[in-house]
Protein backbone atom coordinates (compact mmCIF):
# COMPACT_ATOMS: atom_id res chain seq x y z
CA UNK A 1 0.00 0.00 0.00
CA UNK A 2 1.21 3.17 -1.21
CA UNK A 3 2.39 5.65 1.94
CA UNK A 4 3.38 9.44 2.15
CA UNK A 5 7.02 8.47 0.74
CA UNK A 6 5.86 6.96 -2.11
CA UNK A 7 4.51 10.33 -3.45
CA UNK A 8 7.99 11.70 -4.55
CA UNK A 9 9.30 12.92 -8.11
CA UNK A 10 7.38 14.32 -10.42
CA UNK A 11 3.64 13.41 -11.21
CA UNK A 12 1.36 14.52 -13.80
CA UNK A 13 -2.24 15.04 -13.68
CA UNK A 14 -4.58 12.41 -14.90
CA UNK A 15 -7.01 13.79 -17.73
CA UNK A 16 -9.01 11.74 -19.29
CA UNK A 17 -7.65 12.29 -22.65
CA UNK A 18 -4.16 10.70 -21.09
CA UNK A 19 -5.58 7.29 -19.89
CA UNK A 20 -4.70 5.26 -22.91
CA UNK A 21 -1.67 7.42 -23.50
CA UNK A 22 -0.18 6.41 -19.94
CA UNK A 23 -1.53 2.97 -20.52
CA UNK A 24 0.56 2.05 -23.89
CA UNK A 25 3.26 4.08 -22.67
CA UNK A 26 3.53 1.91 -19.37
CA UNK A 27 7.52 1.27 -18.21
CA UNK A 28 8.22 2.84 -21.77
CA UNK A 29 11.68 4.73 -20.91
CA UNK A 30 10.26 7.95 -22.38
CA UNK A 31 7.86 8.88 -19.68
CA UNK A 32 9.90 7.38 -16.72
CA UNK A 33 10.06 10.50 -14.95
CA UNK A 34 6.08 10.16 -14.40
CA UNK A 35 6.17 8.76 -10.72
CA UNK A 36 2.64 9.31 -9.94
CA UNK A 37 -0.54 10.59 -10.94
CA UNK A 38 -3.20 13.05 -9.35
CA UNK A 39 -7.01 12.72 -9.77
CA UNK A 40 -9.94 15.10 -8.18
CA UNK A 41 -11.94 13.19 -6.43
CA UNK A 42 -15.00 14.79 -7.71
CA UNK A 43 -14.42 13.28 -10.87
CA UNK A 44 -14.28 9.49 -9.59
CA UNK A 45 -16.40 8.94 -6.20
CA UNK A 46 -19.42 7.19 -7.23
CA UNK A 47 -18.36 6.98 -10.87
CA UNK A 48 -18.91 3.61 -12.31
CA UNK A 49 -18.54 2.40 -16.38
CA UNK A 50 -15.13 2.55 -17.63
CA UNK A 51 -14.19 4.62 -15.20
CA UNK A 52 -14.10 1.92 -12.74
CA UNK A 53 -11.65 0.10 -14.73
CA UNK A 54 -9.81 3.34 -15.05
CA UNK A 55 -9.00 3.77 -11.61
CA UNK A 56 -7.96 -0.07 -10.85
CA UNK A 57 -5.30 0.00 -13.52
CA UNK A 58 -3.81 2.99 -12.33
CA UNK A 59 -4.33 2.37 -8.63
CA UNK A 60 -2.31 -0.64 -9.25
CA UNK A 61 -0.02 0.61 -11.63
CA UNK A 62 0.70 4.29 -10.13
CA UNK A 63 0.83 6.29 -6.58
CA UNK A 64 -1.71 8.66 -6.80
CA UNK A 65 -2.68 11.79 -5.00
CA UNK A 66 -6.07 13.14 -4.65
CA UNK A 67 -6.36 16.65 -4.95
CA UNK A 68 -9.40 18.23 -4.68
CA UNK A 69 -11.70 21.53 -5.78
CA UNK A 70 -14.80 21.27 -4.00
CA UNK A 71 -14.44 20.91 -0.53
CA UNK A 72 -15.11 24.57 -0.48
CA UNK A 73 -12.74 25.12 2.48
CA UNK A 74 -13.11 28.87 3.05
CA UNK A 75 -17.23 28.02 2.12
CA UNK A 76 -20.30 30.29 4.13
CA UNK A 77 -22.13 26.81 3.96
CA UNK A 78 -21.48 24.37 6.44
CA UNK A 79 -18.41 21.64 5.60
CA UNK A 80 -19.97 18.96 3.56
CA UNK A 81 -19.67 16.18 6.08
CA UNK A 82 -20.93 13.96 4.11
CA UNK A 83 -18.96 14.20 1.03
CA UNK A 84 -15.59 14.01 3.34
CA UNK A 85 -16.88 10.74 4.22
CA UNK A 86 -17.35 9.38 0.77
CA UNK A 87 -13.46 11.13 0.58
CA UNK A 88 -12.65 9.45 3.26
CA UNK A 89 -13.79 6.05 2.07
CA UNK A 90 -12.41 6.54 -1.22
CA UNK A 91 -9.05 6.73 -0.35
CA UNK A 92 -9.02 4.09 1.54
CA UNK A 93 -10.18 1.82 -0.92
CA UNK A 94 -8.16 2.93 -4.06
CA UNK A 95 -5.04 3.47 -1.33
CA UNK A 96 -4.35 6.81 -1.75
CA UNK A 97 -2.09 8.45 0.58
CA UNK A 98 -2.37 12.21 0.01
CA UNK A 99 -5.49 14.69 -0.03
CA UNK A 100 -5.25 18.23 -0.50
CA UNK A 101 -7.89 20.88 -1.21
CA UNK A 102 -7.48 25.04 -2.04
CA UNK A 103 -7.17 27.59 0.29
CA UNK A 104 -10.62 28.94 -1.47
CA UNK A 105 -13.71 28.69 -1.46
CA UNK A 106 -16.41 27.47 -4.16
CA UNK A 107 -20.15 27.47 -2.64
CA UNK A 108 -22.39 29.80 -1.03
CA UNK A 109 -25.52 30.59 0.32
CA UNK A 110 -28.47 32.29 -1.61
CA UNK A 111 -31.92 32.90 -0.35
CA UNK A 112 -30.90 30.41 2.69
CA UNK A 113 -29.63 27.44 0.58
CA UNK A 114 -26.36 26.77 0.14
CA UNK A 115 -24.82 25.36 -3.54
CA UNK A 116 -22.23 24.76 -5.35
CA UNK A 117 -20.14 27.13 -7.92
CA UNK A 118 -17.83 24.75 -9.20
CA UNK A 119 -14.89 27.40 -9.06
CA UNK A 120 -11.98 28.19 -7.34
CA UNK A 121 -12.91 31.68 -5.14
CA UNK A 122 -10.95 33.66 -3.11
CA UNK A 123 -11.33 34.24 0.56
CA UNK A 124 -10.73 37.34 2.44
CA UNK A 125 -7.85 37.95 4.01
CA UNK A 126 -8.95 38.88 7.56
CA UNK A 127 -8.45 37.59 11.39
CA UNK A 128 -12.02 35.68 11.23
CA UNK A 129 -11.58 33.90 8.05
CA UNK A 130 -7.99 32.25 9.46
CA UNK A 131 -9.86 31.47 12.53
CA UNK A 132 -13.15 30.02 10.24
CA UNK A 133 -10.75 28.26 7.80
CA UNK A 134 -8.20 26.50 10.05
CA UNK A 135 -11.75 25.35 12.19
CA UNK A 136 -12.64 23.86 9.05
CA UNK A 137 -9.26 22.27 8.30
CA UNK A 138 -9.18 20.73 11.86
CA UNK A 139 -12.51 19.69 11.04
CA UNK A 140 -11.73 18.03 8.14
CA UNK A 141 -8.67 16.09 9.35
CA UNK A 142 -10.70 15.03 12.38
CA UNK A 143 -13.32 13.15 9.92
CA UNK A 144 -10.63 11.77 7.36
CA UNK A 145 -8.40 10.94 10.88
CA UNK A 146 -5.32 12.28 8.55
CA UNK A 147 -3.73 15.31 7.91
CA UNK A 148 -3.85 17.46 4.64
CA UNK A 149 -2.25 20.14 2.87
CA UNK A 150 -3.77 22.77 1.31
CA UNK A 151 -2.95 24.74 -1.28
CA UNK A 152 -1.91 28.60 -1.93
CA UNK A 153 -4.63 29.57 -4.84
CA UNK A 154 -4.33 32.43 -8.08
CA UNK A 155 -6.85 34.48 -7.85
CA UNK A 156 -7.85 37.86 -9.48
CA UNK A 157 -9.86 40.30 -7.42
CA UNK A 158 -8.53 40.71 -4.42
CA UNK A 159 -11.25 42.09 -1.24
CA UNK A 160 -11.12 45.51 -0.33
CA UNK A 161 -11.61 44.27 3.24
CA UNK A 162 -8.50 42.02 3.61
CA UNK A 163 -6.53 43.08 6.69
CA UNK A 164 -3.66 41.54 5.37
CA UNK A 165 -1.57 40.07 2.87
CA UNK A 166 -1.92 36.65 1.33
CA UNK A 167 1.55 35.47 2.58
CA UNK A 168 0.31 35.82 6.25
CA UNK A 169 -2.76 34.99 5.76
CA UNK A 170 -1.43 31.36 4.39
CA UNK A 171 1.05 31.30 6.86
CA UNK A 172 -1.66 32.00 10.04
CA UNK A 173 -4.36 29.50 8.40
CA UNK A 174 -1.30 26.56 8.40
CA UNK A 175 -0.24 27.33 12.10
CA UNK A 176 -3.85 27.39 13.51
CA UNK A 177 -4.91 24.39 11.72
CA UNK A 178 -1.30 22.71 11.59
CA UNK A 179 -1.76 21.18 8.31
CA UNK A 180 0.56 20.87 5.71
CA UNK A 181 1.08 22.61 2.61
CA UNK A 182 1.12 22.19 -1.08
CA UNK A 183 2.83 24.70 -2.61
CA UNK A 184 1.51 25.83 -6.07
CA UNK A 185 4.60 27.79 -7.94
CA UNK A 186 2.35 29.18 -10.64
CA UNK A 187 -0.09 30.69 -8.23
CA UNK A 188 2.53 32.36 -6.56
CA UNK A 189 3.74 33.71 -9.90
CA UNK A 190 0.28 34.36 -11.19
CA UNK A 191 -0.52 36.14 -8.02
CA UNK A 192 2.81 38.52 -8.18
CA UNK A 193 1.21 39.97 -11.18
CA UNK A 194 -1.92 40.23 -10.72
CA UNK A 195 -1.41 42.11 -6.98
CA UNK A 196 2.34 43.23 -8.03
CA UNK A 197 4.41 41.75 -5.26
CA UNK A 198 7.86 40.64 -5.70
CA UNK A 199 7.13 36.66 -6.26
CA UNK A 200 10.71 35.25 -4.71
CA UNK A 201 10.28 37.55 -1.35
CA UNK A 202 6.85 35.76 -1.19
CA UNK A 203 8.47 32.19 -1.56
CA UNK A 204 11.38 33.02 0.89
CA UNK A 205 8.77 33.58 3.21
CA UNK A 206 6.54 30.21 3.26
CA UNK A 207 7.19 27.77 6.11
CA UNK A 208 9.09 25.62 4.19
CA UNK A 209 9.04 22.60 6.71
CA UNK A 210 5.29 22.41 6.37
CA UNK A 211 5.58 21.38 2.41
CA UNK A 212 4.56 18.15 1.06
CA UNK A 213 3.45 18.58 -2.22
CA UNK A 214 3.24 21.28 -5.37
CA UNK A 215 1.99 21.86 -8.57
CA UNK A 216 3.62 23.45 -11.52
CA UNK A 217 1.62 24.82 -14.57
CA UNK A 218 1.21 27.64 -17.16
CA UNK A 219 -1.09 30.19 -17.27
CA UNK A 220 -2.43 32.60 -19.77
CA UNK A 221 -1.26 36.33 -19.88
CA UNK A 222 -4.47 38.42 -20.46
CA UNK A 223 -2.99 41.61 -20.12
CA UNK A 224 0.43 42.60 -18.69
CA UNK A 225 -0.76 43.11 -15.28
CA UNK A 226 -3.28 39.91 -15.60
CA UNK A 227 -2.66 36.74 -15.91
CA UNK A 228 -5.42 33.53 -15.75
CA UNK A 229 -4.50 30.62 -14.18
CA UNK A 230 -6.00 28.10 -16.92
CA UNK A 231 -2.99 25.27 -17.06
CA UNK A 232 -3.60 25.31 -20.45
CA UNK A 233 0.05 26.63 -21.85
CA UNK A 234 3.87 25.77 -21.34
CA UNK A 235 5.70 27.00 -18.37
CA UNK A 236 6.95 30.09 -18.32
CA UNK A 237 10.82 30.60 -17.01
CA UNK A 238 10.08 33.14 -14.22
CA UNK A 239 7.82 29.95 -12.93
CA UNK A 240 10.91 27.91 -13.69
CA UNK A 241 12.82 30.40 -12.05
CA UNK A 242 10.84 30.15 -8.93
CA UNK A 243 10.64 26.41 -9.04
CA UNK A 244 14.38 25.98 -8.91
CA UNK A 245 14.84 28.75 -5.69
CA UNK A 246 11.95 27.01 -3.87
CA UNK A 247 14.03 23.32 -4.04
CA UNK A 248 17.21 25.47 -3.19
CA UNK A 249 15.68 26.76 -0.22
CA UNK A 250 13.57 24.20 0.66
CA UNK A 251 14.68 21.31 -0.09
CA UNK A 252 13.17 18.67 -3.01
CA UNK A 253 9.31 17.98 -2.73
CA UNK A 254 6.97 15.72 -5.00
CA UNK A 255 6.23 18.20 -7.80
CA UNK A 256 2.88 17.81 -10.54
CA UNK A 257 2.26 19.12 -13.87
CA UNK A 258 -0.80 20.65 -14.37
CA UNK A 259 -2.13 20.43 -17.55
CA UNK A 260 -6.20 20.62 -17.68
CA UNK A 261 -6.62 22.65 -21.06
CA UNK A 262 -5.11 22.56 -24.74
CA UNK A 263 -3.84 19.21 -23.62
CA UNK A 264 -1.30 17.90 -25.93
CA UNK A 265 -0.27 14.16 -26.51
CA UNK A 266 1.75 12.69 -23.95
CA UNK A 267 4.72 12.65 -25.83
CA UNK A 268 4.68 16.74 -26.18
CA UNK A 269 4.42 16.77 -21.77
CA UNK A 270 7.25 15.07 -21.50
CA UNK A 271 9.76 17.70 -22.01
CA UNK A 272 8.23 19.65 -19.10
CA UNK A 273 8.46 16.20 -16.67
CA UNK A 274 11.76 15.61 -17.43
CA UNK A 275 12.82 19.58 -16.75
CA UNK A 276 11.49 18.99 -13.43
CA UNK A 277 13.36 15.76 -12.88
CA UNK A 278 16.21 17.48 -13.97
CA UNK A 279 15.68 20.22 -11.89
CA UNK A 280 15.09 17.92 -8.71
CA UNK A 281 18.34 15.86 -9.36
CA UNK A 282 20.54 18.84 -9.10
CA UNK A 283 19.18 19.88 -6.34
CA UNK A 284 19.43 16.33 -4.42
CA UNK A 285 23.22 16.74 -4.97
CA UNK A 286 23.17 20.30 -3.11
CA UNK A 287 22.54 20.57 0.61
CA UNK A 288 19.53 21.98 1.30
CA UNK A 289 19.21 25.05 3.36
CA UNK A 290 16.15 23.49 4.53
CA UNK A 291 16.79 19.59 5.78
CA UNK B 1 -24.56 34.13 12.61
CA UNK B 2 -22.76 35.97 9.35
CA UNK B 3 -19.57 36.72 9.73
CA UNK B 4 -18.16 39.89 8.21
CA UNK B 5 -16.06 38.42 5.07
CA UNK B 6 -18.64 35.72 4.90
CA UNK B 7 -21.42 38.27 3.75
CA UNK B 8 -18.66 39.60 1.47
CA UNK B 9 -18.58 36.18 0.17
CA UNK B 10 -22.22 36.12 -0.47
CA UNK B 11 -22.18 39.79 -2.50
CA UNK B 12 -19.30 38.28 -4.48
CA UNK B 13 -20.99 35.10 -5.69
CA UNK B 14 -24.43 36.76 -5.78
CA UNK B 15 -23.06 39.51 -8.53
CA UNK B 16 -21.32 36.58 -10.15
CA UNK B 17 -24.57 34.48 -10.81
CA UNK B 18 -26.80 37.34 -11.33
CA UNK B 19 -24.44 40.71 -12.36
CA UNK B 20 -27.43 42.14 -13.65
CA UNK B 21 -29.42 42.33 -10.57
CA UNK B 22 -26.66 42.38 -7.63
CA UNK B 23 -23.98 45.03 -7.87
CA UNK B 24 -20.51 43.96 -7.39
CA UNK B 25 -18.80 44.60 -3.61
CA UNK B 26 -17.85 47.63 -3.36
CA UNK B 27 -14.48 48.73 -4.44
CA UNK B 28 -13.92 45.92 -6.50
CA UNK B 29 -12.32 46.56 -9.65
CA UNK B 30 -14.92 45.44 -12.41
CA UNK B 31 -12.31 44.74 -14.95
CA UNK B 32 -10.94 41.70 -12.34
CA UNK B 33 -14.39 40.86 -11.37
CA UNK B 34 -15.13 40.52 -15.02
CA UNK B 35 -12.87 37.11 -15.12
CA UNK B 36 -15.03 35.38 -12.17
CA UNK B 37 -18.46 36.24 -14.34
CA UNK B 38 -17.12 34.54 -17.03
CA UNK B 39 -14.74 31.68 -16.14
CA UNK B 40 -17.75 30.44 -13.31
CA UNK B 41 -20.64 30.80 -15.87
CA UNK B 42 -18.66 29.26 -18.82
CA UNK B 43 -17.67 26.06 -16.51
CA UNK B 44 -21.29 25.49 -15.93
CA UNK B 45 -22.34 26.36 -19.52
CA UNK B 46 -19.89 24.23 -20.60
CA UNK B 47 -20.66 21.05 -18.28
CA UNK B 48 -24.65 20.89 -19.05
CA UNK B 49 -23.93 22.13 -22.63
CA UNK B 50 -22.14 18.70 -23.28
CA UNK B 51 -25.09 16.62 -22.21
CA UNK B 52 -27.51 18.24 -23.80
CA UNK B 53 -26.51 19.25 -27.46
CA UNK B 54 -30.32 18.28 -28.73
CA UNK B 55 -31.56 20.81 -26.47
CA UNK B 56 -29.08 23.45 -27.09
CA UNK B 57 -29.24 23.50 -31.10
CA UNK B 58 -33.67 23.07 -30.54
CA UNK B 59 -33.52 26.45 -28.67
CA UNK B 60 -30.84 28.30 -30.37
CA UNK B 61 -27.75 29.68 -29.34
CA UNK B 62 -28.91 32.58 -27.48
CA UNK B 63 -32.18 31.24 -26.22
CA UNK B 64 -29.98 28.45 -24.58
CA UNK B 65 -27.43 30.62 -23.25
CA UNK B 66 -30.34 33.33 -21.48
CA UNK B 67 -31.85 29.41 -20.61
CA UNK B 68 -27.97 28.77 -18.81
CA UNK B 69 -28.03 32.25 -17.66
CA UNK B 70 -31.23 31.73 -15.52
CA UNK B 71 -29.94 28.18 -14.37
CA UNK B 72 -26.84 29.59 -12.79
CA UNK B 73 -28.58 32.71 -11.34
CA UNK B 74 -31.75 30.71 -9.50
CA UNK B 75 -29.93 27.11 -8.53
CA UNK B 76 -28.27 26.45 -6.07
CA UNK B 77 -26.40 23.32 -7.11
CA UNK B 78 -26.49 20.19 -4.15
CA UNK B 79 -23.70 18.15 -5.29
CA UNK B 80 -20.12 18.78 -5.42
CA UNK B 81 -19.74 15.76 -8.19
CA UNK B 82 -19.05 17.29 -11.28
CA UNK B 83 -21.03 15.01 -13.56
CA UNK B 84 -23.86 15.41 -11.59
CA UNK B 85 -24.04 19.67 -12.68
CA UNK B 86 -26.14 18.07 -15.68
CA UNK B 87 -28.69 16.32 -13.33
CA UNK B 88 -28.74 19.74 -11.32
CA UNK B 89 -30.24 20.97 -14.59
CA UNK B 90 -32.94 18.60 -15.13
CA UNK B 91 -34.31 19.43 -11.89
CA UNK B 92 -34.17 23.14 -12.40
CA UNK B 93 -35.91 22.39 -15.94
CA UNK B 94 -39.45 21.12 -13.91
CA UNK B 95 -39.64 24.56 -12.37
CA UNK B 96 -38.77 26.54 -15.42
CA UNK B 97 -42.16 27.81 -17.51
CA UNK B 98 -42.38 29.06 -21.47
CA UNK B 99 -40.53 26.01 -22.40
CA UNK B 100 -41.70 23.49 -25.46
CA UNK B 101 -44.03 20.90 -23.42
CA UNK B 102 -41.70 18.02 -24.28
CA UNK B 103 -38.52 19.89 -23.57
CA UNK B 104 -38.36 18.66 -20.04
CA UNK B 105 -38.58 15.05 -21.14
CA UNK B 106 -36.10 15.93 -24.13
CA UNK B 107 -33.46 17.03 -21.12
CA UNK B 108 -34.84 13.67 -19.16
CA UNK B 109 -33.73 11.27 -22.79
CA UNK B 110 -30.61 13.30 -23.02
CA UNK B 111 -29.18 13.02 -19.36
CA UNK B 112 -30.05 9.42 -19.27
CA UNK B 113 -26.91 8.98 -21.64
CA UNK B 114 -24.64 10.22 -19.29
CA UNK B 115 -26.48 8.60 -16.06
CA UNK B 116 -26.30 4.63 -17.40
CA UNK B 117 -22.80 5.48 -18.61
CA UNK B 118 -21.02 6.32 -15.35
CA UNK B 119 -23.96 4.61 -12.86
CA UNK B 120 -21.78 2.46 -10.13
CA UNK B 121 -22.88 -0.85 -10.55
CA UNK B 122 -22.20 -4.43 -8.89
CA UNK B 123 -20.74 -7.56 -10.52
CA UNK B 124 -23.49 -10.50 -10.85
CA UNK B 125 -23.16 -13.82 -10.39
CA UNK B 126 -24.86 -15.46 -13.54
CA UNK B 127 -25.28 -19.26 -14.42
CA UNK B 128 -22.94 -20.84 -16.43
CA UNK B 129 -25.70 -21.74 -18.96
CA UNK B 130 -28.35 -18.81 -20.00
CA UNK B 131 -31.65 -20.11 -19.88
CA UNK B 132 -34.02 -17.28 -20.06
CA UNK B 133 -37.52 -19.21 -19.77
CA UNK B 134 -36.47 -21.58 -16.92
CA UNK B 135 -34.47 -19.14 -15.00
CA UNK B 136 -34.55 -15.51 -14.19
CA UNK B 137 -33.44 -13.17 -17.29
CA UNK B 138 -31.03 -10.33 -15.74
CA UNK B 139 -30.87 -7.34 -17.53
CA UNK B 140 -27.97 -4.98 -18.05
CA UNK B 141 -26.77 -4.08 -14.31
CA UNK B 142 -26.93 -0.50 -15.42
CA UNK B 143 -30.18 0.27 -17.49
CA UNK B 144 -33.49 2.01 -17.18
CA UNK B 145 -36.88 1.36 -18.56
CA UNK B 146 -38.04 4.71 -19.64
CA UNK B 147 -41.67 5.93 -20.56
CA UNK B 148 -42.13 9.11 -22.68
CA UNK B 149 -44.97 10.96 -23.78
CA UNK B 150 -42.97 12.43 -27.15
CA UNK B 151 -40.97 10.48 -29.56
CA UNK B 152 -38.04 11.69 -27.89
CA UNK B 153 -35.18 9.75 -29.57
CA UNK B 154 -36.56 11.58 -32.91
CA UNK B 155 -36.66 14.85 -31.67
CA UNK B 156 -34.21 17.46 -33.81
CA UNK B 157 -34.16 21.18 -35.14
CA UNK B 158 -36.21 20.00 -37.93
CA UNK B 159 -38.33 17.54 -36.38
CA UNK B 160 -39.94 19.09 -33.17
CA UNK B 161 -43.12 17.42 -32.06
CA UNK B 162 -46.43 18.70 -32.45
CA UNK B 163 -48.39 15.69 -30.74
CA UNK B 164 -47.98 13.18 -27.97
CA UNK B 165 -46.44 10.17 -29.00
CA UNK B 166 -46.06 7.30 -26.48
CA UNK B 167 -42.48 6.15 -26.61
CA UNK B 168 -40.94 3.25 -24.42
CA UNK B 169 -37.17 2.71 -24.15
CA UNK B 170 -34.65 0.13 -22.85
CA UNK B 171 -31.49 2.11 -22.43
CA UNK B 172 -28.82 0.08 -20.92
CA UNK B 173 -24.78 0.07 -20.42
CA UNK B 174 -23.40 -2.81 -22.79
CA UNK B 175 -20.12 -5.33 -21.37
CA UNK B 176 -18.06 -3.00 -23.38
CA UNK B 177 -19.13 0.10 -21.18
CA UNK B 178 -21.21 1.66 -24.51
CA UNK B 179 -24.70 3.03 -23.93
CA UNK B 180 -27.22 1.28 -26.27
CA UNK B 181 -30.76 2.34 -26.87
CA UNK B 182 -33.74 0.24 -27.46
CA UNK B 183 -36.96 0.90 -28.42
CA UNK B 184 -40.05 -1.18 -27.41
CA UNK B 185 -43.21 -2.27 -28.06
CA UNK B 186 -45.78 -1.66 -25.05
CA UNK B 187 -45.86 -5.20 -24.67
CA UNK B 188 -41.95 -6.06 -24.77
CA UNK B 189 -42.00 -2.65 -21.58
CA UNK B 190 -44.42 -4.67 -20.17
CA UNK B 191 -42.61 -7.89 -19.97
CA UNK B 192 -39.35 -6.29 -19.35
CA UNK B 193 -41.00 -4.14 -15.84
CA UNK B 194 -42.46 -7.54 -14.72
CA UNK B 195 -39.12 -8.87 -14.91
CA UNK B 196 -37.11 -6.10 -13.78
CA UNK B 197 -40.18 -6.29 -10.30
CA UNK B 198 -40.20 -9.85 -9.62
CA UNK B 199 -38.06 -12.92 -8.68
CA UNK B 200 -39.44 -14.70 -11.16
CA UNK B 201 -38.48 -17.20 -14.69
CA UNK B 202 -38.98 -16.05 -17.89
CA UNK B 203 -41.45 -18.50 -18.57
CA UNK B 204 -43.60 -17.16 -15.05
CA UNK B 205 -43.37 -13.79 -16.02
CA UNK B 206 -44.83 -14.33 -19.66
CA UNK B 207 -47.74 -16.20 -17.95
CA UNK B 208 -48.01 -13.01 -15.85
CA UNK B 209 -48.14 -10.88 -18.44
CA UNK B 210 -50.47 -12.99 -20.21
CA UNK B 211 -52.89 -12.87 -17.38
CA UNK B 212 -52.04 -9.09 -17.24
CA UNK B 213 -53.03 -7.97 -20.87
CA UNK B 214 -55.75 -11.16 -20.65
CA UNK B 215 -53.97 -12.87 -23.63
CA UNK B 216 -56.30 -15.78 -25.32
CA UNK B 217 -53.34 -17.99 -25.55
CA UNK B 218 -50.64 -17.81 -22.85
CA UNK B 219 -48.47 -20.73 -25.24
CA UNK B 220 -48.10 -18.41 -28.10
CA UNK B 221 -47.23 -15.62 -26.04
CA UNK B 222 -44.51 -17.76 -23.97
CA UNK B 223 -43.24 -18.38 -27.53
CA UNK B 224 -43.02 -15.06 -28.81
CA UNK B 225 -41.81 -13.69 -25.92
CA UNK B 226 -39.00 -16.33 -25.77
CA UNK B 227 -37.98 -14.87 -28.97
CA UNK B 228 -38.03 -11.47 -27.77
CA UNK B 229 -36.11 -12.60 -24.60
CA UNK B 230 -33.43 -14.12 -26.91
CA UNK B 231 -33.31 -10.78 -28.92
CA UNK B 232 -32.31 -9.25 -26.14
CA UNK B 233 -29.82 -11.12 -25.00
CA UNK B 234 -28.51 -10.95 -28.58
CA UNK B 235 -28.13 -7.08 -28.38
CA UNK B 236 -26.51 -7.59 -24.88
CA UNK B 237 -29.32 -6.06 -22.72
CA UNK B 238 -29.77 -9.23 -21.29
CA UNK B 239 -27.15 -10.62 -19.96
CA UNK B 240 -27.73 -14.13 -19.12
CA UNK B 241 -29.75 -15.82 -16.12
CA UNK B 242 -29.60 -17.23 -12.44
CA UNK B 243 -31.03 -19.52 -10.53
CA UNK B 244 -31.32 -18.03 -7.18
CA UNK B 245 -34.75 -16.46 -7.83
CA UNK B 246 -37.41 -16.84 -4.94
CA UNK B 247 -39.94 -19.12 -6.06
Amino acid sequence: MPTLADIKGVGLGLKRELIPQIQSLYQNPSISNINFLEIAPENWIGAGGKAVADLAWFVEHFPIVCHGLCLSLGGPDSLNVNFLKQVKSFLSTNKIPLYTEHLSFCSDIQHGKAGYLYDLLPIPFTEEAVHYVANRIRQTQDILGQRIAVENASFYVAAPISTMDELTFIKAVLEEADCDLHLDINNIYVNSINFRFDAHEFLRGIPGERIVYSHVAGHLQVKPDLLVDTHGENIIDPVWALLDEAYQLFGVFPTLLERDLNIPALPELIPEIDKIAAYQARHRLQQPKVA
Amino acid sequence: MMLDFQRYQIAFTAHIRNPSLHKKPARVADRRMAIYREIVFNNIFGSVSACYPVCKNILGVRAWRKLMRQFFASHQASSPIFREIPQQFLEFLKSTKDLPNYLEQLAHYEWVELAIGTQLTETLKLSKKTDLLNEKPLLAPAHMLLEYDYAVHKISKRNQPKETEKTYLLVFRNTENQVKFIELNTMTFQLLQLIDKNNMTGKQTLERLAEAIKHPNADILIKFGAEILADLADQGAIIGSVNNYLV
